[in-house]
């Protein structure tokens, strides 16, 4: 393969939870390309001998179980020790994370630049030629750090990279170009490895204008690997905390492989070579990703509203993600938006198809497309109050800009600390905090001093802010760095939260008051629950809840904390169907197609 | 600058959303920081656009300072009171079911999303045909002068304003309806 200008390729590359990918566009036609083994997707995996040689790869996932291999480093990008939860095998460094490698600890960003350098030198193999520029996608709901830590990892491989572009808006891309003529409004549903995506486009004229986009950057095919695992495990009568990481990544392994089959089988078994095995049927599957399908659907649900569409205008539902295979997702999506998803798209390879599109746009070798893309969180600062004070609502189009102008509030006052948020919470430590900075003033009496703030998101989705003194008429960058104040006071807030709880010295009573206000709301709500669904439940369920209310309401009159616990918890069992039922009722209801 | 200016269009209140799409599209294909513009231009472009798609951004550009005192239109103060009381439902309905300690007890409480959605539907209704009211005035002030109509403009503008900001925070709360009753399943 030639290229016939070698100064201006840019590679689109999906850096992928799971795998990896890298594409160019050639003769106006988007192309992956094969790496050593001949595979046109690379596992984004990575392991370190303790000598430091690093092997990437199809090469690296070989020596899983036997040796500590970094998967899914994705999921980690961008994230704070405190958003990390114990089992990860990681090393805190203050607010950053790093991983445990043969090699010493490696942050994120490094491990991911590893994946990256091995896809720069597939495409440099490839291309017969030196590879510096690269189009690299990131969930479309990631915030302004993970754009950030990815864009750091793509320059830790030696590449430029000219754009960090959505997931969604990738596959779009790589739909709508044979399909430039046509107008229409767009759902793309991205399920991927560790990430969730959903965003409305609206295609006209060669221009992609992206109407809404919302997600949740933790949930994927991971998730369901894990919830079959635990419930394997559970059946088996082992407790997760008493495995060792290896013995995890069996299970895990196990519980991926359970999860392929599911997706064309009934049932399948989860084996555990000397413990066990367990059959998991295609309703018990359901069970248990009943609480991520529902996740899902919110997200559908707040980027209609917020895109202003209605299920009627929609002309596709296209379907991304290694798991829009699983068919469950896919009913579950048609149920949503009332029509048949299109599976015309590789699950694959779409995402990197379309950062070869984009790739080739910023290149200047794909003409006619424009693509307009929009910021997915709301971002702000925090007000007195502690509230958020949104700035650019999400959804706007990037690049944008919007401006505050800040003044003094005593007498030579000559600083003013702001915190610049991300999120759609009310009150500011709800929400994400890209960092702060201190904004400085020119001494002045109160109110004289005047300074104009303005934060530029750009097509990155990332943050610069500059500050102009309205009096000297002086431009300042401003680097927005993460504070570690604010962590320590989490860590505060933490503390206080853990000794309230510790506050009743006399557990019994504690126990005791805590099953009487839950059996205080169990007992109205079963009452009202078995007048709306009650001729839903069979004879031997109402005697079950009979049984149970009978022994909460005889625990309620005596002072034995444990059999009132027991009731209580008894009760909460025998009402799970009619909560179900009740639920599902309200559902089908508000999201009717009828509407009503 | 005028937002009208920058984006090449006369200064009418009344426009056609489908045209000015059309519009914008063609200008920000060219404009655009990835074929070659500068990202200065864009941001004008895509402030501008933003000014002139929302009809009360677009009035109250052409009001100025008018816009901030002032009456608001009748029948859109008649509805403050069920705003008020549809939003204060909702955030007691999330405020009860945020501190429910049991499945059923959740369950029982997401039994009452139908009708608050119901109320907020009815209400999304009403505010879009007073909206439209409000907007069929467009082309009457353009015929007329709007100079001659300043104070029916500021008005209209004021009642715009309360009409988009409820329909925005409706929609905030259907969200979070949605959330509740679809998050909770498990």
């Amino acid at each position: 393969m030639n290229m016939e200008t070698m100064n201006e390729v840019i590679v689109g590359i999906d850096l992928g939870t799971t795998q990896s990918a890298v594409g160019v566009v050639e003769s106006g036609f988007p192309i992956l390309l094969a790496n050593e083994e001949g595979s046109r997707l690379t596992p984004s995996a990575v392991w370190y001998g303790k000598s430091g040689e690093v092997e990437v790869g199809a090469l690296a996932l070989r020596r899983q179980g036997v040796d500590h291999v970094i998967t899914s480093v994705k999921s980690l990008m961008g994230r704070r020790s405190d958003e990390v939860d114990e089992s990860e095998r990681v090393v805190r460094n203050g607010d950053g994370l790093l991983l445990e490698s043969a090699a010493g600890p490696k942050s994120p960003e490094e491990v991911s630049a590893e994946i990256l350098k091995k896809l720069k030198s597939v495409a440099e193999t490839q291309l017969e030629g030196e590879i510096s520029k690269a189009v690299i996608t990131v969930p479309a709901y990631f915030h302004d750090g993970q754009r950030a830590a990815t864009k750091k990892a793509g320059e830790m491989a030696g590449l430029e990279v000219v754009r960090i572009l959505s997931e969604p808006t990738a596959a779009a891309l790589s739909y709508g170009l044979e399909r430039l003529d046509e107008s229409s409004k767009v759902v793309v549903f991205d399920l991927g490895g560790g990430t969730f995506d959903v965003s409305v486009l609206e295609m006209r004229e060669g221009v992609f204008e992206v109407l809404a986009t919302a997600g949740d950057t933790s949930l994927g095919g991971d998730d369901f690997d894990e919830a079959l695992t635990l419930f394997a495990a559970d059946q088996l009568g082992m407790r997760w905390s008493d495995l060792d990481a290896m013995a995890r990544v069996t299970w895990l392994s196990e519980g991926r492989r359970v999860k392929h089959v599911l997706s064309s089988a009934e049932e399948a078994t989860f084996r555990v070579p000397f413990v066990g095995e367990v059959s998991v049927s295609q309703d018990r599957f359901r069970k248990l990703l009943s609480d991520h399908l529902g996740r899902m659907e919110s997200c559908c649900r707040r980027a209609l509203l917020d895109a202003q569409v209605e299920l009627g205008d929609l002309d596709s539902v296209l379907m991304v993600g290694g798991s829009s295979r699983i068919p469950m997702v896919r009913k579950k999506v048609a149920a949503i938006f009332g029509k048949e998803p299109d599976m015309t798209l590789h699950p694959d390879e779409a995402i990197a198809r379309g950062a070869a599109i984009q790739a080739g746009i910023l290149a200047g070798t794909v003409r006619e497309v424009l693509l307009l893309d929009v910021t997915p969180l709301s971002l702000g600062i925090e007000t007195m109050g502690g509230l958020m004070n949104i700035l650019i609502p999400r959804n706007t189009t990037i690049p944008c800009k919007a401006g505050e102008m800040f003044t003094n509030a005593v007498d030579f006052q000559c600083s003013m600390k702001i915190q610049v948020l991300q999120g759609e919470r009310e009150l500011a430590k709800d929400n994400w905090e890209l960092g702060g900075f201190e904004l400085p003033f020119e001494a002045s009496g109160r109110g004289q001093a005047r300074v104009g703030v303005e934060f530029r998101i750009d097509a990155d989705g990332i943050l610069s802010v500059l500050a102009r003194d309205v009096a000297t008429g002086k431009d300042t960058v401003i680097e927005v760095g993460s504070s570690a104040v604010d962590v320590t006071e989490a860590k505060v807030e933490r503390m206080v939260s853990q000794s309230v709880e510790f506050a009743f010295e006399d557990m019994n009573a504690r126990v005791f008051e805590e099953a009487r206000l839950k059996a205080n709301e169990l007992l109205p709500a079963v009452k009202m629950a078995l007048s709306q669904v009650g001729d839903l439940l069979d004879r031997s369920e109402l005697q079950e809840v009979a049984e149970a209310r009978a022994k909460v309401e005889k625990a309620l009159l005596g002072n034995q904390s444990a059999l009132l616990k027991e009731g209580v918890e008894c009760l909460d069992r025998a009402t799970e169907s009619m909560a179900t039922l009740l639920i599902e009722k309200a559902s089908s209801s508000v999201f009717s197609p009828q509407g009503d | 600058m005028d937002p009208f200016l920058i984006l090449g269009l006369p200064e009418r209140l009344a426009v056609d959303t489908g045209q000015l799409e059309e519009h914008f599209r063609r200008l920000g294909k060219e404009a655009h920081p990835d074929r070659g513009g500068s990202a200065a231009d864009f941001e004008r472009l895509r402030s501008a656009y933003e000014v002139v798609k929302s009809p009360s951004k677009r009035i109250r550009a052409m009001v100025g300072e008018a816009e901030s005192r002032g009456s608001v239109p009748g029948e859109v103060m008649d509805l403050f009171g069920s705003v008020a009381e549809a939003m204060e439902a909702v955030e007691q309905f999330l405020k009860e079911r945020a501190v429910a300690r049991s499945g059923l007890g959740r369950a029982v409480l997401d039994a009452k999303i139908p009708a608050l959605r119901k109320s907020l539907e009815d209400l999304t209704e009403k505010l879009g045909a007073l909206e439209s009211g409000l907007i069929d005035w467009f082309p009457f002030f353009d015929e007329k002068g709007w100079d001659a109509c300043e104070a029916e403009m500021g008005e209209v503008a004021r009642g715009l304003v309360f009409l988009e900001k409820w329909q925005a925070q409706i929609r905030e709360a259907t969200g979070k309806l949605f959330e509740a009753l679809l998050g909770g399943m498990s």
